[in-house]
């Protein structure tokens, strides 16, 4: 089994479907020779370019997702590197508004079987930070897969690209290059959509999290048990449709829950957490949620303003601590 | 370039049966769209597709173009009214939103221009599978104004992708007129593509122009970029009673009908007689008064058809 990181799992993901399947292509700013921005495509020029599925765009990322789309629509399994999520504004339209909708508006005739795939979040990279996954969960007939690790990327990345609907790959940056697991191979390494995953059970608080806030969760999770308190980590992975199962089963074994997310506190994907357990699960509750987000201010700049600005593990460790005793 | 007379009098037939829809439609329906003074431009370049090419076409046009594809009149004309037979199922608008199941790339929100990129996508997609399918992609002077327009030439010219890009500029923008700088074919220059003006109210030279462009793209000679002049007599839409373009502007263009002009062309070439001409004038007239009568007893959807779990493929 190979040991990869994070992106070295994105990418033998899209090699192995685009071996696999010759309607599977992918596109999108310099991603070919050059291997991609932060080596997300890398070795896949090498391997597919000269079958033309490996494409480099201009710089217009409304129309190249909408040439996803398009292309979609006609058959195709395109995957499009966005490059950075902060240019989710700028294709919103056609992945969310558009290629959500077509295939409820035609009665079931069109399917738009598209990946996009962006890099996004606090990390070492110092730019590109920003989080708007949480507006697409305000669109209907789109999927959001944002992974914590390198097996949950390769498998949620090959299940992306055999998905018949829109689905928005979110990779990020401080995860990306941030060593390696054993990554399996073929059908096996297939992470359905939709599917939480407990990375770490407990019985006193849950923390639901994704991404990079799994991480600090589970370190969060080491202090707490040094302390004698038993936190259960949800890694959501799929953050739309999102498994109320899990989240649920966790809430009313442990009584108390923490949501952590990268995303600013209002109008978060973190809230849509919060309302599921409120709605479902308020009798179990032995305490109030806590929300533990950054705060409604665009992403600063400077190393020291960012550490302030982005939930860390201790955070997180210090909301769970409060409600533990309660 | 040399026309059969069935080719001749499919494009006559199609722009009557356009004028029909659009009076039809008009009568039952407000907020419809007309497209008087337009049909030209829609028969001409609706007309000869085949039947894998793609069409994201102008919303002045569209119940056309996905007729001339096949699909049938009465369930297009109950998805205009949003009924159960619709091809929407009356969860949207037909007639700015055609059915994918003979390639129609509709409006899927009400945003003008990226449905180019989806055609330019489609076009990509046809190239990718080697096969010689195309993608038209048309829209109007007003979206001509707006970056997707760019974007998707842009692309479809690096990529060499083959799409026919037409604009069917009927000179306004709802209200507006006079915010296009400089004529839209000229554009093509500067994507290195080739870029025709031709007369809109000219269905022969519409058609003509199209089926070469479409010609080039089939054997992977690239994108074309199209401008066809029109002008729209109609307002915006039935009830935008509210004119501001000068009377004696649109009397004139009025005088240039397009198919009163292709009616005397006919005649003068000896392709057809007025006797012939009227019976297909009266046969367009019963189709869709048929068609009418028939979507407009079909029933409205049920609760079934709201699709709770119909959002996911």
């Amino acid at each position: 089994m190979p040991r990869q990181t994070f992106q070295e799992a994105c990418v033998s993901a899209i090699a192995e479907e685009m071996r696999l399947d010759d309607d599977v292509f992918i596109m999108g700013e310099d991603i070919g020779a050059f291997g991609g921005p932060l080596h997300s495509t890398k070795g896949l020029w090498e391997e597919f370019g000269a079958s033309g599925r490996v494409i480099d765009t201009p710089i217009s990322e409304g129309t190249f997702v909408g040439a996803g789309v398009g292309a979609a629509m006609q058959g195709k399994r395109p995957i499009v590197d966005l490059m950075f999520l902060e240019f989710l504004g700028l294709v919103v339209h056609q992945f969310g508004l558009d290629g959500g909708a077509m295939h409820y508006y035609s009665a079931g005739q069109a399917r738009v079987p598209l990946v996009v795939r962006a890099k996004y979040g606090v990390g070492p990279f110092h730019g590109h930070a920003y989080d708007f996954h949480s507006w697409l969960l305000n669109i209907p007939g789109v999927k959001v897969v944002a992974p914590s690790n390198p097996v949950d990327a390769k498998g949620l990345m090959k299940a992306a690209i055999r998905d018949d609907n829109p689905v928005f790959f979110l990779e990020h940056m401080a995860l990306y290059h941030a060593g390696r697991e054993d990554v399996g191979e073929g059908d096996a390494s297939v992470v359905p959509l939709g599917q939480a995953d407990i990375k770490r059970p407990g019985g006193d608080v849950t923390i639901v999290a994704s991404a990079l806030m799994v991480k600090r969760a589970l370190t969060a999770a080491d202090s707490l048990a040094a302390e004698g308190i038993e936190a259960e980590v949800v890694d959501l992975r799929t953050i739309w449709p999102m498994d109320e199962e899990t989240v649920l089963a966790s809430v009313q074994k442990t009584g108390r829950l923490v949501v952590a997310c990268e995303a600013v506190k209002t109008g978060s994907s973190a809230n849509e957490v919060v309302a599921l357990v409120a709605e479902k699960a308020f009798a179990d509750l032995k305490a109030p949620i806590v929300r533990v987000a950054p705060p409604r201010i665009p992403v600063p700049f400077h190393r020291d303003l960012e550490k302030l600005y982005l939930p860390d593990a201790d955070d997180i460790a210090e909301a769970a601590r409060g409600l533990a005793g309660s | 370039m040399a026309r059969d007379n069935e080719t001749l009098l499919e494009l006559y037939r199609l722009m009557v049966l356009t004028r029909r829809l659009d009076g039809t439609i008009a009568e039952v329906d407000g907020h419809w769209h007309g497209l008087e003074g337009e049909e030209g431009v829609v028969a001409g370049l609706y007309h000869g597709l085949r039947e894998g090419d793609a069409v994201a076409p102008h919303y002045r046009g569209s119940l056309t173009a996905a007729y001339a594809k096949g699909a049938d009149l009465r369930r297009l004309l109950a998805g205009a009214a949003g009924k159960a037979t619709g091809y929407n199922e009356g969860r949207y608008r037909s007639d700015v939103c055609g059915p994918p199941e003979f390639k129609m790339i509709g409006l899927y929100s009400g945003a003008l221009g990226p449905p180019l990129g989806y055609a330019t996508g489609a076009a990509l997609a046809f190239k990718l599978d080697g096969s010689e399918n195309v993608a038209l992609a048309v829209f109007g002077d007003g979206t001509s104004s707006r970056g997707d327009c760019h974007e998707a030439m842009n692309l479809a010219a690096t990529l060499v992708l083959p799409v026919v890009f037409v604009c069917q500029n009927n000179q306004v923008a709802i209200s507006t007129t006079d915010r296009v700088g400089g004529a839209v074919a000229d554009r093509a220059k500067g994507y290195g593509m080739p870029g025709l003006a031709v007369d809109g109210n000219d269905v022969l030279a519409v058609h003509d122009t199209v089926q070469e462009a479409i010609a080039r793209a089939r054997k992977g000679g690239g994108p074309t970029l199209i401008e066809a002049l029109t002008y729209r007599v109609a307002g915006h839409f039935v009830s935008d009673a509210v004119e501001e373009r000068p009377a004696d502007e649109v009397a004139a263009w009025r005088e240039r009908d397009p198919i009163a002009g292709f009616r005397g062309y006919l005649v003068a070439q000896g392709v057809s007689d007025e006797a012939m001409l009227d019976g297909i004038d009266a046969a367009a007239a019963e189709e869709v008064k048929t068609a009418m009568e028939l979507a407009s007893s079909d029933p409205e959807p049920g609760p079934e058809a709201l699709g709770l779990d119909a959002v996911f493929a």
